[in-house]
């Protein structure tokens, strides 16, 4: 489906906020910048350099949806959409045989199923803890001295899984320090903290279940050690999919912003 | 403009701890009870005052509650441990004796606790581990007998037939009376909210049977003439709510669920409409109160090995068709083992008949309020995008 215009979405999570326009189908501009103390700055902030991005102006737009945690203050936006809808949208978009998803942000993790539209069927998230998320790596890396973006290259050069506490980012940074005094190798426990995420998540999904093909979106699905971990761990095999898995939650409520606008269209005839 | 009846039950609520303190002046006793199969019609036909006990939602004294028993022990088990340890609740402090059945296993134990702790009366009432066996029949009449006798003694005073009639009447009226409510309140459009009959149901925990039996059917008389309220939307996605306890104090979850954007029409809670469902005295005696007790609405705490037998799922699937649900809400609170080792099966029968399911995983504090949120939106999303796919609407989800 194509509407003429332009259509944002914006999702701002607790470590990245993230935008998209959309325009005649096509993703003409994106943004992700870090997420400041207030969200709704955060948000605009995202909007603007997406706008930015696709060279157009605020009044070029005629739906925005906002998603995220920060959705809650979003005033800029026309409608606000949880993101886990959104992310089976956007997922849908950027490969469409897409039937699961692990998605993995700041703060939690989701697993979602969808149908062959992109509609959500099951979910699954997990509980109010830490582990299995991008906070979960950034305290690991913190420990083991080290870029969060350097995590997931230096664990594919293990050449053993040390194991890790799967149930609590405290007593796995305990664990941590641990195996690092006991003198073990750094890329050893490093792909030992991926594993414990993996195996946390692979118990997220005993609740939904998995079918073909899985898309891994959100901030860490740019980890190479992640994917890796996801696919020993699962036993699956991660889909490639053509953009950024970040941008999945921006994609998908900038799609739904199209849709909005065409479905009041709709309302109005009818 | 609420209904009047509804400010009405607040005000007897509002009076009702004094009214219990002149009644026990004047030598009357309370028996309060917890869990969810104490038949309670015995307790009224011994010549005492039934008050339900419990509240939820209050992190305060689930913390107290953590003093006396594990943290890893259920929530409102916890938070009706601190009711004790602080002893100022207005119930708990009119209650002469307290009855516990067996059926959550948890929370019968806590009759042990208030018995050394706070030197309370406490009685147990055992509950077969078979409902259906003629064995587990035969053991609940014993122990409903047990139990009879106990409240004369307590009392007394004899459980005569009159009385015991009496009670079975009162009782049997006023379950009446909330199946209509909640036939009432599901209907398209509404002068009643679910809310608003789940509040009318938890009054019956403390309030005099004859006076809210007489509550109930001025409620129903002035429904039939009330104005639809408006604030209950027709195209709001209908949801049923099952699992562990919501008890007065704790609305935490279904204030959610509706702020969400779903609509609650059925629950089949045992602080709410399951010991209203289908409870049935066909013999007023007291074999016949424990045998309507057993063949009702099971509450979750046994397992059941033949899932095709398994009434608690017979009867949700039934609801569902009954009252229109697009979708189950399964709440679960942290360590209830009664509703958490159903939670996987419940989802899975209902899977097999495309009734979405969300469980819902809480506790009493409130840090997860958003992540919640988050769920319960993508829940009445995902139910939303259901309906607009089938009335043409281009994609879904919003």
């Amino acid at each position: 489906m194509s509407e003429s215009g332009a259509f944002a979405g914006v999702d701002v999570g607790s470590l990245g906020s993230k935008s998209v326009i959309f325009e005649n189908g096509k993703i003409i501009g994106s943004s992700i910048l870090r997420t400041g103390l207030k969200s709704e700055e955060s948000g605009l902030d995202a909007l603007n350099a997406a706008l930015g991005d696709a060279g157009r102006r605020r009044e070029d737009l005629k739906f925005i949806v906002g998603t995220g945690y920060g959705r809650i203050s979003a005033p800029y936006a026309d409608k606000t959409v949880t993101e886990i809808t959104c992310h089976a949208r956007g997922a849908h978009f950027l490969h469409p045989k897409t039937r699961t998803i692990i998605d993995m942000g700041g703060q939690d993790c989701k697993a979602i199923r969808l149908d062959e539209e992109g509609n959500v069927t099951d979910f699954a998230m997990n509980d109010k803890c830490a582990a299995g998320t991008g906070r979960f790596l950034e305290v690991m890396a913190n420990v083991m001295k080290v870029q969060i973006e350097e995590l997931g290259e230096l664990s594919l050069n293990a050449t053993e899984v040390l194991p890790v506490s799967s149930t609590c980012t405290v007593f796995a940074e305990s664990e941590t320090i641990s195996l690092i005094a006991r003198g073990e190798r750094p890329e050893n426990i490093i792909v030992g903290i991926h594993h414990a995420i993996a195996n946390r998540i692979h118990g997220l999904f005993s609740r939904v279940g998995i079918e073909s093909d899985v898309f891994f979106s959100g901030g860490v699905a740019k980890n190479v050690g992640m994917r890796k971990a996801l696919e020993d761990v699962m036993e699956i095999t991660l889909a490639q999919p053509e953009g950024d898995p970040q941008l999945a939650g921006a994609i998908g409520a900038a799609i739904l912003a199209q849709e909005a606008w065409a479905n009041k269209k709709i309302k109005a005839v009818v | 403009m609420s209904l009047q009846t509804l400010n009405k039950i607040q005000e007897a609520l509002a009076s009702r701890p004094a009214e219990l303190e002149k009644a026990r002046a004047e030598g009357k006793k309370v028996a309060g009870w917890l869990n969810y199969n104490v038949p309670e019609e015995l307790i009224y036909a011994a010549g005492l005052i039934p008050v339900h006990l419990g509240n939820g939602g209050d992190n305060r004294l689930v913390e107290t509650g953590g003093r006396y028993i594990s943290m890893m022990n259920c929530v409102f088990t916890r938070q009706i441990t601190g009711q004790f340890a602080e002893g100022t609740d207005a119930y708990i402090k009119n209650t002469d004796a307290v009855f516990i059945d067996v059926t959550c296993k948890q929370l019968y134990r806590v009759y042990e606790l208030i018995n050394y702790y706070f030197k309370l009366k406490t009685e147990i009432i055992g509950v077969p581990y078979n409902f259906q066996t003629a064995a587990g029949k035969q053991y609940f009449r014993k122990e409903t007998a047990a139990f009879a006798a106990k409240l004369e003694k307590i009392s007394g005073k004899k459980i005569t037939a009159e009385s015991l009639k009496y009670a079975v009447d009162v009782y049997t009226a006023i379950r009446a009376a909330i199946r209509a409510l909640y036939r009432i309140q599901a209907g398209q459009e509404t002068p009643i909210t679910w809310h608003e009959v789940y509040d009318v149901v938890q009054a019956a925990y403390y309030l005099d049977k004859d006076v809210y039996l007489r509550l109930l059917q001025e409620l129903l008389a002035e429904i039939e003439t009330a104005p639809v309220n408006p604030k209950v939307s027709p195209d709001a996605p209908r949801i049923l709510v099952s699992g562990s306890v919501i008890p007065p104090g704790d609305r935490k979850v279904l204030d959610l669920a509706e702020e969400s954007g779903g609509r609650v029409v059925i629950d089949d809670l045992w602080s709410g409409f399951a010991p209203y469902l289908d409870t049935d005295v066909k013999e007023t005696s007291v074999e016949g109160i424990a045998d309507a007790y057993i063949e009702r609405h099971p509450h979750g705490s046994l397992p059941v090995l033949d899932i095709e037998q398994d009434k608690r799922l017979k009867d949700i699937k039934q609801l569902i068709k009954d009252y229109k649900a697009d979708g189950v809400l399964f709440h679960t609170l942290r360590y209830c083992d009664c509703f958490t080792f159903k939670a996987a099966e419940t989802k899975s029968v209902l899977k097999e008949l495309n009734i979405p399911f969300l469980e819902i995983h809480t506790e009493y504090a409130k840090s997860d309020i958003e992540a919640i949120r988050t769920r319960l939106e993508a829940f009445v999303e995902s139910l939303k995008s259901r309906r607009k796919i089938a009335s043409g609407f281009i994609g879904a989800g919003i």
